[in-house]
């Protein structure tokens, strides 16, 4: 008995590993999304490393020498503060990269959950999940966006500071906004799952409707998840950068890149490089996003293609 | 379909209702009202006593419980003494009778707090409309004019040297942050120390605004021009860099929408039908396959209208262009909340009549649906 156990787990994860080889095989074609993942392990690997490898410390002010143009000493320069903007810059990808993920994560499953559920339950609970997400996906995001973290401005999260308060309510207010379309997403796949087979096989076995819509429901879901996950990291990074931009969003001292850029274009004429390159770490960390979403897209699912 | 449409209509003012209330509440309870900052800057001889705090209180009407702040809010308050409820005005308003008679039903949003203090908020409004108008529709305009061809190309020629390049400029276009590429703009080609003027030696762009203050310097396109401050011209140059980098947005999605549903028509039997009995291909695409796929781009477009009112925010702030967007910034900024809570209802108002326009004008074009 404990062999045969053994031997379906061998098999079970020989195949596992053979459809994760496809998937990998598939994804390498695709130059561009291989591309974007190279960018990304990148930016991942300097947010996660910035403390170790950032050259100063990104809220130490020095005076002496704010405005400063690039040097050996300052590869970027230093800000109106004096502090070195290379070493903001790579906190600031931890920042943006963090909001992001988490936001994605957060976002992700909630939708998810409250797709499968609209889809497998059906009737009145459909109808209703259905009005709320129509609803909320006709409302211009950005307005709402401004308006409910200018009104969350003021509150500070218990043992927080002001400025690492923005950090949780801007990941507060992205999440409660972001979850609508994965929710659509899944509806759509959970109402053709439900009407399989092996749906009426798990309950005949006398699974719970709860236990169906875990165990098999968003496992089945799991690709175009995590194709609408990559993409809505791209769109996060952006949205994120636009309300730390206007103000609304990360509060300084604490770097993002959106409010870097939002620093920098005080003296864009005389330090150009200072409002460029937050920029376009913004605009690539989106690109490559997107790049490897469309690249998933292919590599998990071919009949997903466009 | 009248069924229907009376039907709808009561929904929608259901909406608007409910949408009201949830604008009204969230405004003001948030934490932080009106007056929390008053004494914040103020040194020990111009700090008010919770005495004047209570007098400017009763002033603005905000004595009164919620509920019946939004109820004058909404309707006014000149017929609150004929149901007895005359406790409920304020002073000033029985004083003069123009402050009673007030409120969104009379499509008076009441008066700003800070960006422009006592001016009545609709006249704000109306002052900066026309600049979003204009701005809004020169950028669909142009993204139509661009996105639609290259939709059609794309299509009818799939994986040729052109759709690829579409497909990269509408990824260009959807990871582009519109405030970035705002400011690089700028930096290239707008004010003297620009590298378009410094390098190039070309005349200049305006920074921002929507028309001159002061008659153009020497070397910029309003001078080369001829531009009065003020004049067709000079707002119309004030345009052209805003409607550039509003329409990439705008061209990115459109191309793709029109790529799509292009695709879609163009693999169907009636297609085949037409082609088949000989008919030029020219006139395949143009006329039968295009439009049945404009019928989903006219939903989207109708759907586009909410944004007229508050989709620019960020291109508006980047350009300084004084139109609502921009207004909703200042406002967000000042806490001005009587401009922000009239911006968000009419911003709801729009979505619901969008939503409703977008369904008549599906069964126009498209005769199939019909709506009961």
């Amino acid at each position: 008995m404990a062999t045969a156990e053994l031997r379906a787990e061998a098999l079970l994860t020989v195949r596992e590993e053979r459809y994760l080889q496809i998937v990998w095989r598939r994804f390498r074609r695709h130059r561009v999304a291989l591309a974007g993942a190279a960018v990304l392990l990148f930016f991942i690997f300097i947010a996660i490393a910035a403390p170790w490898i950032a050259p100063y410390d990104p809220y130490v002010q020095n005076l002496e020498r704010k405005n400063a143009a690039p040097s050996p000493a300052h590869w970027l320069g230093t800000d109106e503060l004096g502090r070195d903007v290379l070493s903001r810059l790579m906190h600031a990808a931890r920042i943006s990269l963090t909001v992001a993920f988490v936001v994605v994560l957060i976002s992700q499953t909630a939708g998810a959950l409250i797709g499968a559920i609209s889809g497998y339950f059906g009737g009145w609970v459909d109808n209703l999940i259905q009005r709320v997400v129509d609803f909320m996906l006709t409302l211009p995001l950005l307005p709402l966006l401004l308006t409910i973290s200018a009104l969350l401005s003021d509150v500070t999260i218990p043992g927080l500071s002001r400025e690492w308060s923005s950090v949780v309510l801007i990941i507060f207010v992205l999440s409660a906004f972001g979850w609508m379309g994965t929710a659509r997403l899944v509806r759509g796949v959970v109402l053709s799952l439900r009407e399989q087979a092996f749906t009426e096989a798990a309950r005949a076995l006398g699974m719970s409707d709860l236990q169906i819509v875990v165990r098999h429901m968003i496992p089945n879901a799991m690709a175009p998840i995590i194709v609408s996950a990559t993409l809505a990291l791209g769109t996060v990074i952006i949205l994120e950068a636009a309300l730390s931009f206007l103000g609304f969003g990360v509060q300084p001292p604490v770097p993002t890149w959106g409010n870097m850029l939002n620093n920098a274009q005080a003296d864009m004429w005389t330090q150009p490089f200072k409002a460029i390159v937050p920029g376009f770490c913004i605009f690539l960390t989106s690109l490559s996003f997107n790049f490897v979403g469309d690249g998933l897209r292919d590599a998990l699912d071919p009949r997903l293609k466009r | 379909m009248v069924n229907y449409l009376i039907r709808r209509l009561f929904q929608m003012m259901l909406v608007i209702l409910l949408s009201s209330m949830a604008i009204y509440a969230i405004m003001n309870l948030a934490p932080g009202g009106p007056l929390s900052g008053i004494n914040l800057g103020a040194d020990r001889k111009s700090r008010l006593s919770v005495e004047e705090i209570r007098r400017i209180e009763e002033f603005l009407g905000l004595h009164r419980p919620l509920h019946w702040r939004y109820i004058v809010w909404l309707l006014g308050e000149d017929w609150l003494d004929k149901v007895g409820l005359e406790h409920l005005q304020r002073t000033s308003c029985q004083r003069i009778p123009e402050e009673c008679a007030r409120g969104v039903i009379r499509f008076d949003f009441g008066d700003s707090w800070r960006l422009a203090a006592g001016q009545k908020v609709i006249d704000l409004i109306w002052f900066r409309l026309p600049n979003t108008l204009l701005l809004m529709t020169s950028a669909t305009l142009l993204s139509l004019v661009v996105a639609i061809p290259i939709g059609i190309y794309s299509a009818v020629r799939q994986y040729s040297m052109l759709d690829y390049a579409a497909t990269a400029f509408a990824f260009f276009g959807t990871a582009m942050p519109v405030f970035w590429f705002g400011l690089m703009t700028i930096f290239l080609v707008s004010g003297p120390r620009s590298p378009w003027h410094q390098v190039l030696g070309l005349p200049y762009l305006p920074t921002g605004n929507t028309f001159s203050l002061r008659p153009p310097p020497p070397g910029s396109l309003l001078y080369v021009l001829g531009a009065t401050p003020g004049s067709a011209l000079d707002r119309a140059v004030h345009l052209i860099l805003p409607t550039l980098v509003l329409s990439l947005l705008y061209m990115a999605g459109w191309s793709r929408y029109t790529r799509s549903s292009m695709l879609e028509v163009l693999r169907q039997d009636y297609v085949r039908t037409a082609r088949a009995k000989g008919l030029v291909e020219r006139l395949v695409i143009m006329k039968h396959a295009l439009r049945n796929a404009l019928i989903p781009i006219v939903t989207i477009l109708t759907l586009e209208i909410p944004g007229i009112f508050s989709g620019a925010v960020i291109t508006e702030t980047v350009f300084n262009y004084k139109g609502m967007g921009r207004l909703y910034y200042d406002a967000l900024q000042a806490d001005d909340w009587p401009v922000v809570m009239a911006l968000l209802f009419i911003t709801a108002l729009l979505v619901v009549f969008a939503n409703l326009l977008a369904d008549i004008l599906y069964t126009i074009v498209d005769p199939r649906i019909r709506l009961e």
